[in-house]
């Protein structure tokens, strides 16, 4: 009997520094404690455990009262804000583990290119080697407004604001040369400094002189994550990103905008295989497949909640007041949006003129649907990157211990009996995890 | 030219007890000994300084020698209060990565069994960095509290002997492919690969076999301080390691030969055991300095006859309050404790009890004084002559300044001299140490 | 009784010295601080605060070879993501960490302060400072610092902004209420709508009311602006003042300052930043302060490259034998001026190889420190100390387990927390 060894897949985790969870019957005392951070420290303890490759930690900087024209419903579901600083959990948390990756969310269109770039500088240093950057153009005026503008640039202007963006927190990592430590005990030079140099960086939206004023991170350049799905930022993506949140739901979608993302990567002049497409799971397990079939329609039974709970949400990150609309008529053609705008446009198409009630109730966030038992999981999960060609897949579910610990200590060791995931970490950076397979 | 890459160990001369209490720099460990965040930092301290061990001696008694009392100990927290090593080896071993951990157990007062499965067991949980400081237990005290008498010197090395040889057994018991943890077959363990022993010694009989799975070890690191006759044998036979002090770079050299001659007689190489000497040494930011403070360490110990006597009381389970201070010690007096070194203390008769107590430091094999330079050339020079293998730093007086002056001064000057390890080449305590 | 902080940078602490350990390497990663902070913890500080600064300094011989070479205040990073990681492995001392209310977006230090005040469970606290170097300025895109007192006016109102965002949510907006599904209650959490006019901001903040409903403030300013500023705002001034008469005048000013601002000049600590000299015996002391002194007269360069730092300007075009130039500035302005005072009579060189420029003559053993710590709490008024001085572990364990103790064994630190905040330490005595 022969074997093929199947090519490996990644794994990493998807969530927000809210208390969203804290309704459920396994929440613990999330509701309570989750500001202090120490359940998130538990839960990556478990995520490295099973050898993720990283956490992602999602931000907005707003409290929404688009839903209604207020923030009562907003705040009742607790799930958009309140919402900490995701940078700041990332540096606790990469300071409680070891080999795990944090990516945490940062947008270029409020804070100034130094800070970014600073602060994303000494979080890969403390952690030697392990953060990541999920560039963000933001996408609600809201956040616009706490910042002291009156609305957001317009949606394809906040992508070429960001590209420059890019280019300049870039050339602020590079403005010192990686041999530019020499700490010559001797002559008592610590760093040299022909090998610093200030950028004088000129562009249409930033300026900065540099050079920064400290040194190169171990990575280099953090990770760069990106989740754009529209064209703008698609394209953006594929010339900056290592890796990739992608959106598209059903597995000939899925690889036709991997394929998509390789072909424009490679135009940018990139390895493909450099940039990691991973798509949202959120896995229903139980010990049968029957269990976990009873699972998912218990989790489905209340409509009305799930609907609404979709809709605050939607109004929020969209900033189309969903209140406003007849349940049980299509999406009306005029809702439009600054904001996610592949998020809608997916929804649109997903709906294909089913009313809002319907097209709610079907609607998911996830790329594939995942239920059963742990094997039948496996197996779904398995088929699924054959099909597609790569690169893993992020799971965005309820972070309370008993969810994590059905992902990583059940459906994770069957998979890593298939040789599908790492059973060991080969590198000791972030990028090195992303680039292993 | 430079001796060879030696090794370093830290030797907590006072085990998990008072340290550093009532002088300058104690700080808060009149209060918080009994805590582990003293020996945490000392721990990441040393691991960051390039040391392979940290070794805790043990005692398990509150002495009673000096005076037929208690008081001097107590008063002055000397040599107790003092708290089980072994558990403050399983808290350091979570907070370190590297660094081997050596726990100092008695024979005489432990089973077998108990040893062969607490040493596994941490053994595990640190991912193989254990040592066991292999002692016979040496006071009278100490026996009593486990209900009987001290057994003579000569019969304690005999039944330690046996001791180590039904807890290797007990480590063998499970061969070493005998876990499977196949998971689709649902087969833990192979039971056809996990015997029995049913030894039946002189002192010691145990049935086995462990109960516990081999340790990434296998067995810990054997280290051991043994200056007599029977002890060096037990070394010779047995360790990885022995902790001695003679006194001067002739005597290290001397007994380094006896000790690589004994290995070689029990069939062993004698590069593997590493013969490593206590020392102690004194810093300043000048030479000046740390001579001036060492000569006021010297007067403060020397103005305290009591003190003196009282610490050799109790390593010798002798009372020495009961002999004339001019006048030298009975020709018959032996210790039945630390036989060598009592021998070594009492000299040939010639010098009074007073004489005797001044002129002898507990520890010191060689002078190490002055700046951190100053001491990283005088140790240089030592290995040079004596050949290997390394020295154990005795942390007094122990408290963070010390350490720091000790791994953020000593080790950086002797890594420029090429002459400490920069970092671990090897995740098991034995491959470090045995490393070069 | 007298409250302890430490003051340092997250940059090169200490390499290539007798006692550096692994400095040169381990600085940018957080142990060295964790071990900091804990032994800082035993002995009672109340806090640690990390200074900061945006730029690579340039201004000694006009160009940024002397700094990069000695590792002087570059490289340096940002200390706001180490303070949660130093939380982690601490229980009650506090943090201050250094953001630019000139540069910083109001609304991101409002936020990212309220998170670390909950990541540390309320011992977190803003150091603000308006940036001095124009660098800084180059360095976020303008072309030059804005102008001395308008900084101090802009960093008014941002910090009024950052307060009236961090009261956006009231303290009983989170009901948790899992019956009807409701987090927080929307009616107790409000936009500000401010309008001013250098910043603006909707609100309201989205994360919940922190600990400390308002992380502590410190500040550091010694100009009259920036004295002015703080005693309006801050819970803790650091300050670095020349004698025991001048922290005498400086604490009153504080106070009057406070009291013309409708404070009570208690809810202000005034922490006088030395650097004492240990030994085990007072002479050891002695000898150590006196070769400290020599090296120091002799770094004729690093001496002019510090003045260079806090002035802005450039120290080596100046002849090192005429008078001590006059010169403006608008950086730091008390800097100058002080120097300016200390210097009369002194050519450049005797003033760059003189030691003048340190608070009080604290040398001896740790009891003798303790003293001579006491006495000058006494004549001066003030409320405590803020070490400063090379930081390596030697240093450290000499602070933090010789002169703590002592100092506690007088009766004049704490022993022990009673709060579990910052600001409650603070006003503990």
């Amino acid at each position: 009997m022969t074997t093929v060894e199947a090519a490996k897949f990644h794994l990493a985790w998807f969530k927000s520094f809210t208390p969203h969870d804290w309704r459920s019957t396994w929440s613990g005392s999330e509701e309570r404690d989750w500001m202090t951070g120490d359940s998130h420290v538990d839960f990556l303890r478990a995520l490295e455990r099973a050898r993720f490759d990283f956490l992602m930690l999602e931000d907005s900087l707003m409290v929404s009262d688009t839903y209604g024209g207020t923030a009562e419903a907003s705040l009742a579901q607790g799930g958009y804000a309140p919402k900490g600083d995701p940078a700041l959990l990332a540096s606790m948390l990469l300071s409680e583990t070891k080999r795990i990756g944090v990516i945490a969310t940062m947008s270029s269109t409020f804070v100034p290119p130094w800070l970014l770039a600073r602060t994303s500088a000494t979080i890969d240093h403390l952690s030697g080697g392990r953060f990541g950057w999920n560039c963000v153009t933001s996408s609600e005026n809201r956040a616009a407004q706490n910042f002291g503008m009156d609305a957001l640039p317009p949606h394809d202007e906040r992508y070429e604001r960001a590209a420059e963006y890019v280019e300049v927190v870039k050339q602020l990592w590079d403005s010192w040369e990686p041999d530019a430590f020499v700490m010559d005990q001797e002559s008592g030079t610590y760093v040299d400094h022909t090998k610093v140099n200030p950028i004088h960086f000129e562009g249409r939206w930033h300026r900065s002189r540099g050079p920064l004023n400290l040194m190169r991170p171990p990575q280099g350049h953090p990770v760069i994550c990106q989740a754009g799905g529209s064209p703008a930022g698609k394209a953006f993506a594929a010339g900056n990103a290592d890796v990739l949140l992608s959106l598209p739901k059903g597995l000939p979608d899925m690889k036709r905008y991997r394929d998509d993302i390789r072909e424009l990567a490679e135009k940018a002049g990139r390895d493909p295989d450099d940039i990691k497409v991973l798509f949202i799971i959120s896995p229903i397990l139980a010990d049968t497949d029957d269990e976990a079939r009873e699972l998912q329609a218990m989790m489905n039974s209340d409509v009305e909640a799930k609907i609404k709970a979709q809709m605050v949400n939607w109004s929020a990150t969209m900033e189309i007041d969903f209140s406003r609309f007849d349940l049980d008529r299509p999406l009306p053609d005029d809702a439009v949006t600054n904001g996610h705008q592949s998020t809608l446009a997916t929804f649109r198409k997903f709906a294909n003129g089913r009313t809002l009630r319907e097209a709610f109730t079907a609607y998911r966030t996830e790329a594939i649907e995942v239920v059963g038992s742990p094997a039948t999981a496996a197996d779904t999960l398995q088929e699924a990157m054959e099909f597609v060609g790569g690169d893993g897949f992020l799971v965005m579910g309820p972070t309370n211990r008993r969810y994590v610990h059905e992902i990583t200590d059940g459906l994770v060791p069957e998979l890593q009996r298939r040789g599908l995931v790492r059973t060991e970490y080969a590198g000791t950076h972030l990028r090195d995890h992303l680039r292993e397979f | 030219m430079s001796a060879k890459m030696f090794h370093l160990g830290w030797f907590l001369g006072n085990g998990f007890g008072v340290q550093a209490w009532n002088s300058e720099w104690a700080g808060t460990g009149a209060t918080d000994w009994m805590m582990p965040d003293q020996y945490i930092d000392l721990a990441r301290s040393i691991e960051r300084g390039g040391f392979d061990f940290l070794m805790m001696e043990d005692s398990v008694q509150i002495p009673n020698a000096y005076q037929g009392s208690s008081e001097y100990y107590l008063r002055t927290a000397s040599a107790a209060p003092k708290q089980d090593p072994a558990v403050l080896a399983g808290i350091l071993s979570q907070f370190t990565e590297k660094l081997g951990i050596v726990a100092t157990l008695t024979t005489t007062f432990y089973h077998p069994f108990t040893v062969a499965r607490l040493m596994s067991t941490l053994d595990h949980v640190s991912k193989g960095r254990i040592g066991w400081n292999i002692v016979t237990g040496s006071s009278t005290y100490a026996a009593k509290n486990f209900g009987f008498d001290m057994p003579e010197h000569d019969l304690r090395y005999e039944m330690a002997d046996e001791f180590v040889e039904l807890a290797c057994k007990l480590w063998d018991s499970w061969e070493p492919d005998a876990v499977l943890a196949d998971v689709e077959k649902g087969v833990y363990a192979d039971h056809t690969k996990v015997h029995t022993l049913d030894f039946e010694g002189k002192f010691y009989s145990s049935r086995g076999p462990l109960n516990t799975t081999p340790s990434p070890q296998g067995r810990p690191v054997f280290l051991q301080a043994g200056g007599s006759d029977q002890g060096k044998d037990l070394a010779a036979k047995y360790v990885e390691a022995i902790i001695a002090n003679p006194p001067g770079v002739e005597k290290m050299k001397a007994y380094r030969e006896d000790i690589r001659r004994r290995a070689v007689e029990h069939g062993r190489d004698p590069d593997t055991i590493k013969v490593m000497y206590l020392v102690s040494p004194v810093f300043g930011e000048t030479d000046d300095e740390a001579e001036e403070k060492l000569a006021r360490r010297e007067r403060a110990k020397n103005s305290n006859i009591e003190g003196l006597l009282a610490g050799r009381s109790h390593l010798a389970s002798i009372d020495l309050s009961q002999f004339p201070l001019d006048e030298p010690l009975p020709d018959d007096l032996i210790s039945n404790g630390h036989r060598s070194s009592f021998a070594n203390f009492k000299g040939d008769g010639t010098q009074t009890l007073r004489e005797r107590i001044l002129a002898h430091s507990a520890t010191d094999a060689v002078h190490l004084c002055g700046t951190p330079a100053t001491v990283a050339a005088q140790m240089d020079e030592i290995m040079q002559e004596v050949g290997g293998d390394g020295f154990l730093i005795v942390g007094t007086p122990m408290h963070r300044r010390y350490v720091a002056e000790v791994t953020d001064g000593l080790s950086p000057a002797l890594r420029r001299r090429g002459l400490i390890r920069s970092n671990f080449s090897h995740q098991l305590l034995r491959d470090n140490l045995l490393a070069f | 009784m007298m409250h302890l902080g430490w003051f340092l940078s997250f940059q090169v602490q200490s390499w290539n010295q007798m006692w550096s350990g692994n400095g040169g390497t381990e600085w940018n990663k957080p142990q060295l601080y964790v071990d900091v902070a804990r032994s800082l913890e035993r002995a009672g500080f109340d806090y640690m605060m990390f200074e900061d600064g945006s730029f690579v300094p340039d201004s000694y011989g006009s160009n940024h070879d002397w700094w990069l070479a000695a590792a002087r205040s570059v490289p340096k990073q940002d200390p706001l993501p180490l303070i949660p990681m130093l939380a982690e492995h601490t229980s009650n001392i506090g943090f201050f960490a250094t953001v630019t209310t000139s540069f910083h977006p109001p609304f991101m230090a409002a936020r990212t302060a309220a998170t670390i005040d909950h990541l540390t469970d309320g011992r977190f606290g803003l150091n603000l400072v308006t940036s001095h170097n124009v660098r800084t300025a180059q360095n976020f895109g303008h072309d030059t610092l804005f102008d001395h007192d308008e900084r101090y006016r802009m960093a008014d109102e941002w910090i009024d902004l950052c307060r009236k965002l961090w009261d956006t949510w009231d303290a009983d907006a989170v009901v948790l209420d899992e019956e009807r599904g409701v987090f927080a209650d929307g009616s107790k959490v409000r936009p500000i709508d401010f309008a001013g006019e250098f910043y603006s901001s909707r609100g309201p903040l989205n994360t919940t009311r922190s600990p400390q409903g308002r992380p502590a403030l410190c500040q550091a300013g010694g100009s009259k602006a920036g004295r002015a500023f703080g005693a309006k705002n801050v819970d803790t001034i650091i300050a670095q003042v020349n004698g025991v008469e001048d922290m005498k005048a400086y604490r009153e000013e504080v106070t009057d300052h406070m009291i013309a601002a409708g404070r009570d000049p208690k809810e202000c600590k005034v922490l006088f930043i030395i650097t004492p000299v240990l030994g085990e015996t007072d002479g050891e002391a002695q000898d150590r302060a006196e070769r400290g002194r020599k090296a120091m007269a002799g770094a004729v360069e690093q001496n002019l490259a510090s003045l260079s730092y806090a002035t802005g300007q450039d120290f080596a075009k100046y002849d090192l034998d005429a008078p001590f130039p006059d010169i403006e500035t608008n950086a730091t302005q008390s800097s100058l001026a002080l120097f300016k005072k200390l210097a009369a009579g002194k050519t450049l060189r005797e003033f760059v190889t003189s030691d003048t420029r340190k608070s009080v003559d604290l040398v001896g053993t740790p009891d003798t420190v303790a003293g001579q710590m006491d006495e000058i709490m006494q004549e001066a008024g003030g409320d405590g100390f803020l070490i400063s001085g090379s930081l390596h572990r030697r240093y450290v364990a000499e602070i933090a387990d010789g002169l703590g103790a002592a100092l506690r064994r007088r009766g004049l630190t704490r022993d022990g927390y009673s709060g579990s905040t910052l600001r409650e330490n603070l006003l503990e005595f």
